[in-house]
């Protein structure tokens, strides 16, 4: 998954995602959701860390899983016979529901788990033509985010020296990490323009990111042999 | 490509860093909004854990979109957030992305048809409501909205609809015309009217 150019694994699995939602089947969403799971530690993702992550997926999909079994419209049952063996429709709509939540996330992580940032906007910059002024933009803005993460338990810590107990999300803590936000916005621009950058301008890459073949065969079995499939057997 | 020129590097930065902002905001709501609906899983009412804060995210196209006024803003913005949002690792997967254009694309209409000038409490809301209401006509297919019993799902739209007042419309407000009280947005088009007090700079 790591050798995959970002802009074609970005696009197959989009497209993957899209299939299951016109799928609407539990078993397809499991087996979605288990591939992924497979991808992710063949990329040598730490299992600890996966774990964690997929601990808010599994309360999501409980969750799901009884709105879909107490709340079902019953006009959007499957009215095929195999489809009632596994049960009364309320339990199929819930498994639905909570499969669905689990193949979304193991797609999202199996992307964003194995996925390189600055790869990531370098990728989507050639590939899918996002302006310069964009990917270096974000790349900047990218690389501001720990000095905010820095900034916040800064003035955590202030309030704390002197007594005061501050919510995580409270607007006290917030506010002046919005006003340094915009500080820090305007001194990069200051300094991106003063180095020269005005986003017009052609430039040359060090490492290029190409697309070989592959990301092809992916893009092959995402967008043309899986809904191939979807058609075929369901 | 008239609309692109009149965006200055210093827009698509500032754009870009509240892009980032929001992306963290989102990752932290996400957990409460988590921890709400699984308090109501056993009622079955968990996907309202969501929808009570579902306005904040249309925070970040409102607030850049107020702050800076341009064509565009709100929609770049909120792509920008939920790129950045996939890049942290959240569990929505990849079609936070698309979820970011509808998101932004409901603001940036309301926006559009008051031709960018007017910038109200109103049009801000009105704004993330149309955000609220996109946004939801794409989850009845996507996810499976609509095998959920109808009085449910107006529910869940009752209920976003004010929570996008809430955080989008009054919240964006309170905290726009903080940043301009401040005067460090005195070069955008938010600042450039605002009654400035005495500016306290950090520099000197």
């Amino acid at each position: 998954m790591r050798a995959l150019n970002p802009a074609c694994k970005f696009v197959g699995l989009l497209v993957a995602t899209f299939v299951l939602a016109a799928v609407r089947s539990p078993w397809w969403n499991f087996a979605a959701f288990l591939l992924s799971m497979a991808a992710i530690l063949a990329a040598r993702v730490r299992p600890g860390k996966l774990l964690l992550l997929l601990i808010p997926v599994a309360l999501a999909a409980l969750g799901m899983f009884f709105t879909g079994y107490r709340f079902s419209a019953d006009g959007s049952m499957p009215v095929r016979s195999d489809v009632f063996l596994v049960g009364s429709s309320q339990l199929w709509n819930g498994l639905l529901q909570a499969s669905r939540v689990l193949a979304y996330a193991g797609l999202g992580y199996a992307f964003a788990l194995t996925t390189d940032r600055i790869r990531m906007v370098r990728s989507f910059q050639r590939q899918f033509h996002v302006p310069q002024v964009f990917a270096y933009g974000l790349l900047a803005a990218w690389g501001v985010f720990p000095h905010m993460v820095q900034e916040f338990r800064r003035t955590r810590a202030a309030f704390r020296a002197r007594g005061i107990r501050v919510f995580p999300v409270s607007p006290a803590l917030l506010a002046p990490l919005l006003v340094k936000s915009v500080r820090w916005s305007e001194e990069l621009a200051v300094a991106m323009e003063s180095k020269g950058f005005a986003g017009s301008e052609p430039r040359t890459d060090f490492s290029p990111i190409r697309v070989r073949w592959f990301d092809w065969v992916f893009l092959a079995v995402c967008c043309l042999a899986l809904p191939a499939a979807a058609v075929l057997f369901t | 490509m008239q609309l692109k020129k009149s965006w200055e590097l210093k827009d698509v930065i500032m754009m870009a860093i509240l892009g980032v902002v929001f992306a963290a905001v989102y990752m932290a709501v996400f957990q409460g909004g988590l921890a709400i609906s699984t308090a109501l899983t056993p009622l079955g009412l968990s996907s309202f854990g969501f929808e009570i804060i579902y306005g904040v995210w249309f925070m970040a196209a409102t607030l850049a979109a107020y702050i800076i006024r341009k064509p565009g803003v709100a929609l770049v913005t909120e792509v920008l957030a939920s790129a950045i949002e996939l890049l942290m690792g959240n569990s929505g997967g990849l079609t936070v992305v698309l979820t970011g254009i509808i998101q932004g694309a409901g603001a940036e209409v309301v926006f559009a048809l008051f031709r960018y000038k007017k910038w109200t409490l109103g049009s801000l809301t009105l704004g993330a409501m149309l955000s609220a209401v996109f946004i939801f006509c794409y989850e009845l297919y996507y996810l499976n909205y609509i095998a959920l019993a109808p009085g449910l799902l107006a529910g869940q739209l009752a209920v976003r609809l004010v929570s996008a007042f809430v955080f989008s419309g009054l919240i964006c407000k309170l905290a726009g015309d903080g940043l301009a009280k401040t005067g460090v947005v005195k070069s955008y088009a938010i600042g450039a009217k605002a009654d400035i007090g005495k500016v306290y700079d950090e520099e000197e």
